[in-house]
């Protein structure tokens, strides 16, 4: 069923994200080369972004209140400079991921009681009044902030840290119940502009982009929350292109059994 | 119905309530004002696309608190990657609709076990329908509907359940039916027919 296409002939695919896996990352790879698709793809955007002027529908009013708030907080990237090519967050290292560390609580908390590291207690509680600072609003808690709510006060909330290969320590609070996780994180090592970290689950099959992760505050990075936790997967952890990719391209700078 | 004013001929007229940006700055400007992190900038673009972006995702998502959600990341990454925005390299609406339509997409993929997924597949009749009804509705949208009758019926139904459905081109051609090579020159050549037939052609 997966003939190989060729690259050029996917072109209006890519355009409306038609691409899944393996066919937009080798598209993407071609695309860097190829400068007649670039201006190929340019071109067929403008098409696709009619189609969404004509879908056009008005958001809730709520929606911009949330938008201004959660601005003020999100750090904005610096602006691309041509020639600059920092270096990728890639070094030579063990194949197995940095060391982990689960906490298991019956109790709905999310406060750990023992054994965690300074920056995954500043990480919780970080995510904590994140939460609550989010959630008493005119129009109720934003469905990001009733989503990690959920998350942390579910019956079979789970804590877990790990260290991240490139530096950094990583919080996730996880629920199967909720099929959620909220992922923040500290001390991540900064990239450059032109690159992000990407959040997955990896399951048996698919590996499933779980979000990119927001630019660092103050050395905090997130709380991002991720939904469509199956069991069995484990969540893990790349450097991406800025705008994220479908599938990781890069190797896991961490790889966390959930 | 509300009636949506932000049609794809009206996204460069000013549309600021009481912002700081002066009316008449087109989108591209208004994002070199959020690179710099202007707030009111930002919300004078808001202003101007959030109903492309909030449809296009809906379309996509379905679920409306999802949608809202998408919505909301969406616009997050305006914010964040402005200075990412290159005027040379497309119109400001194309690049935020490419920011909308790829996280939706992005997120009903990560979202769906396989088995709901083929659930999604059976009941793309209706989505379809859905969709040609919101295409029609408001005649703002009248010329996008014209110029998708230009195109031949499969790439019309390749293009709309692609962009419409956040379905790959696999995923169309099982649904259509048709070798999936098909699908995707299919796609290629009515994006290609859409784009000339709107003078979207850069």
């Amino acid at each position: 069923m997966s003939g190989r296409p060729e690259p050029h002939t996917l072109a209006g695919a890519y355009a409306m994200d038609a691409l899944d896996g393996r066919d937009r990352a080798r598209f993407e790879r071609h695309l860097a080369r190829c400068r007649e698709c670039a201006r190929e793809v340019a071109g067929l955007h403008e098409a696709t972004a009619r189609l969404a002027a004509a879908a056009a529908a008005q958001p809730p009013p709520a929606l911009k209140e949330l938008l201004r708030a959660e601005t003020a907080r999100t750090r904005q990237l610096p602006p691309a400079i041509a020639g600059s090519r920092a270096a990728p967050a890639r070094r030579p290292g063990r194949a197995a991921p940095a060391g982990s560390r689960r906490t298991r609580t019956r109790r709905p908390a999310w406060v750990p009681r023992l054994g965690l590291t300074l920056a995954g207690i500043a990480v919780a509680a970080g995510i904590a009044v994140w939460a609550v600072a989010s959630a008493p609003r005119p129009s109720g808690p934003s469905p990001r902030a009733r989503a990690i709510a959920a998350v942390l006060t579910a019956p079979d909330v789970t804590m877990m840290h790990a260290r991240v290969r490139t530096g950094g320590t990583a919080t996730v609070v996880m629920s199967h119940h909720e099929r959620s996780l909220v992922f923040a994180a500290a001390g991540l090592r900064a990239l450059p502009a032109s690159q992000c970290y990407e959040l997955w689950l990896v399951g048996p099959g698919l590996d499933r982009p779980a979000g990119l992760l927001p630019m660092p505050s103050h050395g905090m990075t997130g709380p991002v929350i991720a939904s469509g936790l199956r069991s069995g997967d484990k969540l893990g952890l790349t450097v991406e292109p800025a705008m994220g990719t479908r599938h990781p391209t890069t190797r896991m700078l961490l790889v966390l059994a959930l | 119905m509300t009636s949506v004013e932000t049609g794809p001929d009206r996204l460069s007229l000013p549309r600021s309530r009481g912002t700081a940006a002066p009316p008449g700055v087109d989108l591209a400007a208004l994002l070199a004002l959020v690179a710099k992190g202007d707030q009111a900038a930002f919300e004078a673009v808001y202003d101007r696309v959030a109903a492309p972006v909030f449809g296009t995702v809906r379309s996509v998502v379905r679920d409306p608190a999802l949608s809202e959600e998408v919505t909301q990341e969406v616009f997050v990454e305006v914010w964040r990657a402005a200075s990412r925005f290159d005027e040379c390299k497309g119109s400001p609406l194309a690049w935020v609709a490419t920011i909308a339509h790829r996280r939706a997409v992005d997120r009903v993929r990560s979202e769906q076990r396989s088995a709901e997924r083929d659930r999604r597949a059976a009941s793309s009749v209706i989505a379809y329908d859905d969709v040609a009804e919101t295409v029609e509705d408001n005649l703002d949208r009248e010329r996008v509907r014209r110029c998708l009758g230009t195109l031949t019926d499969l790439q019309r139904e390749a293009v709309t359940l692609a962009y419409y459905g956040g379905y790959t081109y696999r995923e169309v051609a099982r649904l259509l039916g048709v070798p999936a090579g098909t699908v995707n020159t299919r796609m290629r050549d009515g994006l290609i027919r859409l784009r000339d037939c709107l003078g979207a052609g850069r």
